[in-house]
């Protein structure tokens, strides 16, 4: 069989036992096509093409990124630990060398759980690219800088929270329009925390967009954005309900078009977000995307039922994705020139409020966040939240976040405050999340 | 009862006769490869003097035959006919044979989802006909799900070219997905059918002159039988067989028959590690792989490495901290031993220069030892312990090794990954020359208990004895189309009653199918079928569960004949 030109780790973990519900998307059969797809058409034999096991993520790796309510353990099953935790043996198989490129095809998705996690949220309750970054950041060295572009067709939101004020972090978030679909954000004035300011790039793509304005985007918006960014370890969330013949989208990517995309990022890591036509999608998708990985000939890869005229983009869509990639690329050129303290004030911490629907698990959270302007790091950060159950009453949580490279004085504002928060009956909970010291407290 | 045992090798042919569970004979004759007929029946004759004539007598033959004619690469020149649709391209797959691509397409579930060309057909069969060729191969993707495309072509090919006289397709083969290995699998099975055939024709001539043999039973890559017949269908089965014969006379022999253990087979060039696990061989995770080729035969699970009583022993010149840690041996060979006239020193002469074996020459051995001292700044004693040492560490990493990989095989359910099963050792068998040598102070290392297998010599022509029938086959139902398939079996059902198909009845259903195909291999009850694999998925689509989809293997339950032949054995602790 001809050598993978790429040497790729393939960490695949269809989690055949496990079911969010019976007839929920995220079950059982979700990857069973996709499984019957590439053992059918010997990928694994691919001299340079490797399968591993998953490794099994702990509570210390998952709370480097989360403030999970009650406790992690609490939250999560075996399934989303082995997510997370595969998630990280791609990570180390490229950090290590073992493997020039890795994809991480497993179940459950990850990009919409967010920094505090009450419950699941678009089938997601733990980031698993998120709690990659913090493992590659802890064992590899906290200054490398990592570009997650996420081109699942649902906005990256969680991802984005966790790192909207992260400086090591980009985050590209390529999705159809959040007026037309769950979960209703990621606009372009969506730009980050005043410690990453322009880092967070949000591409709304009409519904209708096929391979050529996704590819177009990629071409003119990301490649130079990461030219410019010179990220170390670059990471795709590759959510592949883009595709035209999703359920639950309206876009109309292709096989051929995805590993056209995987060929021009050429990403370290690639990680299954969504993707639920499980039949006419994922096989042919995935299929695609290893070839191309592995910078193998994918030419052939595409869906039975293809023809052009099925995934044709029409010119006002081009036309529209045109206009917000000119737009884009100009708020990137000028993102140093923001007055910042127009948009986040010039006192000593930003506010956020903010409301969170977890439609999985019908919990709604208010949430109050202080990021502390400083000028000599990002700023510790201090999170109030409530989260309300139907109609029982809120639990109410503190957390503060001691971030990467914190200055002394920080450090000490935050520990303070969380012994003030500690000493408050109010709260149900109270965290303190230290990556930099690798410390978590919950109580 | 009697059951004679033939490990036809490369360089000799060896045979062991077992009455019920006692090897009470063995022989061994050179192999003759331009008569195999007469070196086989030489074979034969040397203990059939030992057989009273009285009871039933059984044959089981392990053959290296088809597998030296696909490493010499003197198969029947063989057409392919394939019909992959889309996905990864065939010009990349690097099969090593010609392919000629047909139209037509199935997908994952056995949906047709483009027709094949008949003319298209008659073309490529014309084609290949006007070469000459009489081997052919039909190969459809996801032809496991739904072989009615194969089967299309094959119509064509024996209606209109009957010239072709070794047809094969792919789905008969096996079962399990992977298209690459399906058509190299093909391939070679075609192309190994007319050497087959006419080396059963000469076994039944032997039958014949010699005295009244019964029924005659073909080794497989799997360490089971099928029949003589089966032989003629699917050639390629017999594959490797050899190595198959020692692992399988390794376990009919051991003191450890139910454990988990490892086999340690060590010779003059390679030690092979194969593996037992509660009594059960671990098979290859997809299939046998020869001269290249990767196929989707069914292969006991054997590693090989470059490492035996011959290998060639290097002195590094890097510092270590131990004379031991500078001495690399094998993978390659040396040679003979200088204790029997070559020119360098082996693990067997420091063996033998400590009194540990008595071959050749033992002064020759000694000197030879003691250049490799001089190297290391040791007396001869001293370098000879360092060789063994060395030896010993490659051989415990390799096991070590072993494991490592077989755990880390991928599992796909939560619940395989979070209670992997056990699978650790608990003893070593060791089998071949030197594995007296090295067995004891290797099990030592590791902590386990240990034997050597005395006849190691007839291992393979016992293991062939005491080999038992397998067969499997693979049930695939998808509810919502109201499908069944078993391959295997060539058939390709309706389901009548989709609502009333659940999981007991595919495991019933596929229980029946592997018995029927056990009973021309002799299995007399349904006890005997065990279901190895099973999978069940609800289909759910918009919200509606539409079917269900059962796949399950079934296969007669694999078994070895235990034996009884004099040993030594031990325990480290
Ligand atoms: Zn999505
Ligand atoms: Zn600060």
């Amino acid at each position: 069989m001809r050598e993978s030109k790429h040497k790729v780790g393939l960490i695949f973990f269809p989690a055949f036992d496990w079911a969010i519900s019976p007839d929920h998307p995220e079950r059982e059969e979700r990857l069973l096509y996709t499984r019957d797809q590439i053992m059918e058409e010997g990928l694994f034999d691919i001299p340079g093409i490797e399968e591993f096991r998953p490794a099994i993520a702990s509570d210390a790796q998952i709370n480097r990124t989360h403030i999970c309510v009650p406790s992690t353990s609490e939250v999560i099953t075996e399934s989303h630990r082995i997510a997370a935790g595969g998630t990280i043996t791609a990570a180390d198989l490229v950090l290590n060398g073992e493997v020039d490129r890795s994809f991480a095809l497993l179940r459950p998705p990850g990009h919409h759980a967010m920094r505090v996690v009450h419950g699941s949220r678009g089938f997601c309750v733990v980031n698993n690219e998120a709690i990659m970054v913090e493992h590659i950041r802890h064992t590899y060295g906290p200054n490398l800088r990592i570009a997650i572009v996420d081109t699942d067709a649902h906005h990256g939101d969680g991802t984005q929270d966790i790192f909207y004020n992260d400086p090591g972090v980009l985050h590209i978030s390529l999705h159809q329009d959040g007026r037309t679909l769950y979960p209703g954000s990621g606009f372009m004035n969506e730009r980050g925390g005043p410690a990453a300011y322009g880092q967070t790039i949000n591409v709304p793509l009409p519904p209708g967009t096929g391979d050529e304005g996704i590819l177009y985007v990629l071409e003119h918006l990301v490649l130079p954005i990461l030219a410019e960014f010179e990220p170390d370890v670059i990471v795709n969330a590759a959510g592949q309900d883009n595709h035209y013949t999703d359920p639950l989208t309206n876009m109309n990517f292709t096989a051929q078009g995805y590993a056209r995309l995987t060929e021009l990022l050429s990403p370290d890591i690639v990680v299954l977000e969504g993707g639920y036509s499980i039949e006419g999608a994922l096989p042919y998708v995935n299929a695609g995307l290893i070839l191309a990985l592995a910078g193998l000939d994918y030419s052939a890869a595409r869906e039975p039922d293809w023809s052009e005229d099925k995934v044709k983009q029409s010119p006002r869509v081009t036309e529209a994705v045109k206009g917000i990639v000119g737009q884009l690329q100009r708020m990137w050129s000028t993102r140093h020139d923001v007055d910042l303290g127009a948009v986040f004030g010039t006192g000593r911490v930003f506010e956020r409020r903010r409301q969170i629907y977890y439609d999985t698990d019908g919990i709604m959270e208010e949430q109050l966040e202080h990021i502390r302007l400083c000028p000599n790091c990002s700023g510790w950060r201090s999170i109030y939240s409530g989260a309300t159950r139907g109609l029982g009453r809120a639990t109410l949580i503190a957390a503060v976040l001691i971030p990467w490279h914190c200055c002394p004085q920080c450090r000490r504002e935050a520990e303070n405050r969380h012994d003030a928060n500690a000493a408050e009956s109010r709260f149900r909970h109270v965290y303190l999340q230290d990556v930099e010291k690798d410390v978590f407290i919950g109580s | 009862m009697y059951i004679i045992g033939i490990d036809v090798g490369g360089t000799n042919t060896d045979v062991a006769l077992i009455k019920d569970d006692v090897v009470v004979a063995t022989g061994k004759v050179p192999t003759d490869h331009d008569n195999l007929a007469e070196s086989t029946a030489a074979a034969l004759e040397c203990i059939l003097d030992t057989y009273s004539g009285q009871e039933s007598l059984k044959l089981h033959l392990s053959t290296t035959l088809c597998t030296n004619t696909i490493i010499e690469g003197k198969g029947e020149p063989t057409a392919v006919l394939a019909v992959p649709g889309p996905g990864m391209r065939i010009e990349d797959l690097g099969l090593g044979f010609a392919v000629q691509i047909l139209e037509g397409s199935v997908d994952h579930r056995g949906r047709e989802v483009a027709g094949i060309s008949i003319s298209e057909v008659h073309d490529a069969l014309k084609a290949a006909s006007a070469e000459g060729t009489a081997a052919l191969a039909i190969v459809g993707k996801f032809s496991h799900r739904n072989p009615a495309q194969e089967l299309a072509i094959e119509e064509v090919a024996k209606n209109a070219y009957p010239e072709f006289r070794h047809i094969t397709l792919g789905h008969r083969l096996s079962g399990r997905p992977n298209f690459p290995r399906r058509l190299s699998t093909s391939y070679l099975n075609a192309g190994v059918a007319k050497t087959q055939a006419r080396f059963v024709d000469m076994i039944q001539r032997v039958m014949v002159r010699g005295k009244d043999i019964g029924p005659v039973f073909v080794l497989k890559a799997d360490g089971g039988t099928m029949t003589l017949e089966d032989s003629l269908i699917r050639p390629v089965e017999t594959i490797l067989s050899g190595p198959a014969a020692s692992i399988m006379g390794a376990r009919a022999l051991t003191a450890y028959p139910k454990e988990n253990a490892v086999i340690v087979d060590i010779g003059g060039t390679t030690t092979d590690i194969a593996v037992q696990i509660g009594g059960e061989a671990v098979f290859q995770r997809q299939g046998a792989e020869i001269a290249g080729h990767r196929t989707l035969v069914p292969a006991l699970f054997a590693r090989s490495i470059g490492l035996g009583g011959d290998s060639e022993i290097r002195v590094l010149s890097e510092e270590a901290d131990s004379g031991t840690a500078r001495l690399e041996i094998g993978p390659k060979r040396a040679g003979i031993p200088a204790a029997l006239g070559g020119s360098r020193a082996t693990p067997t002469d420091a063996a033998v220069t400590l009194g540990l074996a008595s071959i050749g020459d033992v002064e020759r051995a000694r000197k030879a030892v003691a250049i490799i001292g001089v190297e290391l700044g040791y007396g001869i004693e001293e370098a000879a312990r360092a060789i063994i040492d060395a030896f010993t560490n490659k051989l415990t990493k390799e096991i070590e090794d072993t494991y490592a990989y077989l755990e880390s095989r991928p599992v796909y359910t939560v619940s395989e990954l979070l209670a992997s099963p056990d699978i650790r050792p608990k003893a070593i068998i060791g089998l071949g020359g030197p594995a007296h040598v090295f067995i004891p102070k290797a099990a030592e290392a590791i902590g386990l208990a240990w034997e050597v297998l005395p006849r190691y010599q007839e291992a393979n022509a016992i293991g062939s004895g005491a080999s038992r029938p397998t067969a499997a086959v693979t049930l695939h139902a998808d509810t919502a189309l109201g499908t069944i398939t078993v391959p295997e079996m060539d058939y390709v059902g309706k389901l009548r009653t989709k609502r009333l198909f659940d999981l007991e009845k595919a495991r019933t259903d596929a229980r029946q199918w592997a018995y029927k195909k056990g009973r021309s291999l002799g299995i007399t009850s349904l006890e005997d079928i065990v279901i190895i694999e099973e999978e069940s998925f609800n289909m759910v689509r918009g919200f509606y569960t539409t079917g269900r989809i059962f796949t399950i293997r079934a296969q007669v339950r694999p078994d070895v004949r235990r034996v009884r032949a004099a040993k030594i054995g031990g325990r480290s602790q």
